[in-house]
């Protein structure tokens, strides 16, 4: 049942495919899993009717743009962290911005799954929206969710819900005002003892079967080949070692720092409910203490590891004080 | 009971201890607990080689490069400033002490400073040595 959100979208995308402003229109459409949406391409204005945007959206469309040709004209349909993404890789020379056209939608959500899904152990049937609330169905019967508590921990957490820089906004309200973050979770992350956030990242690391979804999901993450699939010399344990399990969570993370737009796409694509999000947005924080920088929000700053300071006061340690002079 | 000497992987850039003194220390008399890893410069030097390091069992990283002013290559040593020190914050969050992993910049005219700060790290390293680790390649073979 379309509302009146997926028609705006769908109307804007058909006035864009038959002008000729673009050649393709990336956004969601309904997927063979009741409960998830996929992503879809869409060249033909009579296709659009395809077009939807709701909670079960999980994907960042971002990270298609990637291995997407820059020449080509492209629309894609954009909540806030996918525009905070996209100014990220236009900034590190990914795609043009001129040949993209943004259809901003402020974000409702995103549903995650595992909250209303998995305390269930029937199978998922429908999902449906129905204001503040979620109406799921199981194979024994229906369901009410609240939809404030069935949203992922990166929706709850995120800073700028609304799109930035967007070439159209579509006039719907979204569900989040911009900057009702909650950082308390990594203050109380940072308040435990040394062996405590030891246990804490052994224990989520420990479950990874390194099968790298979270890496394909994530719109950063696009180098041609991966420190993970280095033979010659072999960085990291490629077994589910514990060695492997965490170095693959430490450098993953690291290589994001000042990058991650905290989408949270990675967690959503994991199958083993890894928590991953804590690690870049502990590495955001400090980029924003110390530098003053966010992803995404300006489009021409670089990260602070793209740019070079003397950095004059900042890394006097102990150590450097030993011997000075 | 002898205590087994803390193993401390020295990454050295190869501008820092240009003295001939040191430079002779450093390549012929480095003690067997210390294994030096001679880079073109601190920028060389990526985090996947300092978590290598601690993966493949080294109980303490030293790094040594030179005063922000002084680089040969004018600029790497900003930038291994800025991202070594931010992966040194973030191995500590994951319970990782910050004092098994230390930097040392230093002015390339110094001399005779590496052997003391050597001492002084392996004694604070001594005292360390029931801090949280990260999991280590060498155990992993041990247990299959």
């Amino acid at each position: 049942m379309p509302n009146t959100r997926d028609q705006k979208i769908q109307a804007e995308a058909k006035r864009l495919l038959q002008d000729g402003v673009v050649d393709v229109v990336i956004g969601f459409q309904k997927g063979t899993l009741p409960y998830k949406m996929q992503p879809c391409f869409i060249s033909r204005a009579d296709e659009v009717a395809k077009l939807t945007l709701n909670g079960l959206c999980s994907n960042n469309l971002a990270v298609y743009l990637n291995h997407w040709p820059k020449g080509e004209k492209t629309a894609i349909i954009v909540r806030g962290c996918e525009s905070r993404a996209i100014q990220t890789l236009v900034l590190e020379n990914r795609h043009a911005r001129e040949n993209l056209y943004l259809i901003g939608v402020p974000c409702i959500g995103i549903l995650d799954l595992q909250k209303i899904g998995q305390q269930e152990l029937q199978p998922v049937l429908a999902v449906q929206e129905e204001g503040d609330q979620v109406r799921v169905t199981f194979g024994n019967g229906e369901k009410l969710f609240k939809r404030n508590e069935a949203l992922h921990d990166a929706c709850l957490h995120c800073n700028h819900p609304q799109p930035l820089n967007a070439d159209v906004v579509i006039d719907e309200a979204g569900l989040f005002e911009d900057g009702s973050f909650d950082k308390s979770y990594l203050h109380a992350f940072r308040n435990l003892s040394a062996k405590k956030r030891n246990e804490v990242f052994r224990a989520e690391a420990e479950r990874c079967i390194r099968c790298y979804a979270c890496r394909e999901a994530c719109p950063m993450c696009y180098c041609e080949e991966c420190f993970v699939n280095h033979s010659r010399p072999q960085w990291i344990d490629s077994t589910i070692a514990p060695s492997g399990q965490q170095g693959w969570h430490i450098i993953r993370a690291f290589h994001q720092t000042g990058r991650c737009v905290s989408c949270g796409a990675c967690e959503r694509a994991c199958p083993m409910n890894i928590k991953m999000t804590y690690l870049t947005d502990l590495l955001n924080q400090d980029m924003a203490a110390e530098y003053g920088f966010e992803a995404g929000l300006d489009a021409a700053a670089a990260p602070p590891f793209l740019t070079l300071g003397e950095d004059k006061g900042k890394f006097t340690g102990e150590q450097e004080e030993d011997h000075a002079n | 009971m002898t205590q087994k000497k803390p193993l401390i992987v020295l990454f050295q850039c190869q501008y820092c201890l240009a003295s001939s003194l040191d430079q002779y220390w450093v390549e012929q008399e480095l003690p067997e607990n210390v294994k030096r890893v001679k880079v073109p410069c601190s920028g060389r030097i990526d985090p996947l080689y300092i978590l290598n390091a601690i993966q493949g069992g080294a109980d303490g990283i030293m790094v040594c490069g030179c005063m922000p002013e002084k680089c040969h290559y004018k600029e790497g040593n900003l930038h291994a400033r800025r991202t070594l020190n931010e992966f040194r914050n973030f191995l500590n969050t994951l319970g990782y002490p910050q004092e098994r992993f230390v930097f040392h910049w230093m002015n390339i005219d110094e001399r005779g400073v590496i052997q003391p700060l050597l001492a002084s790290f392996e004694e604070r390293l001594k005292r360390s040595k029931d801090r949280p680790r990260l999991a280590n390649r060498m155990l992993n073979q041990e247990n299959g």
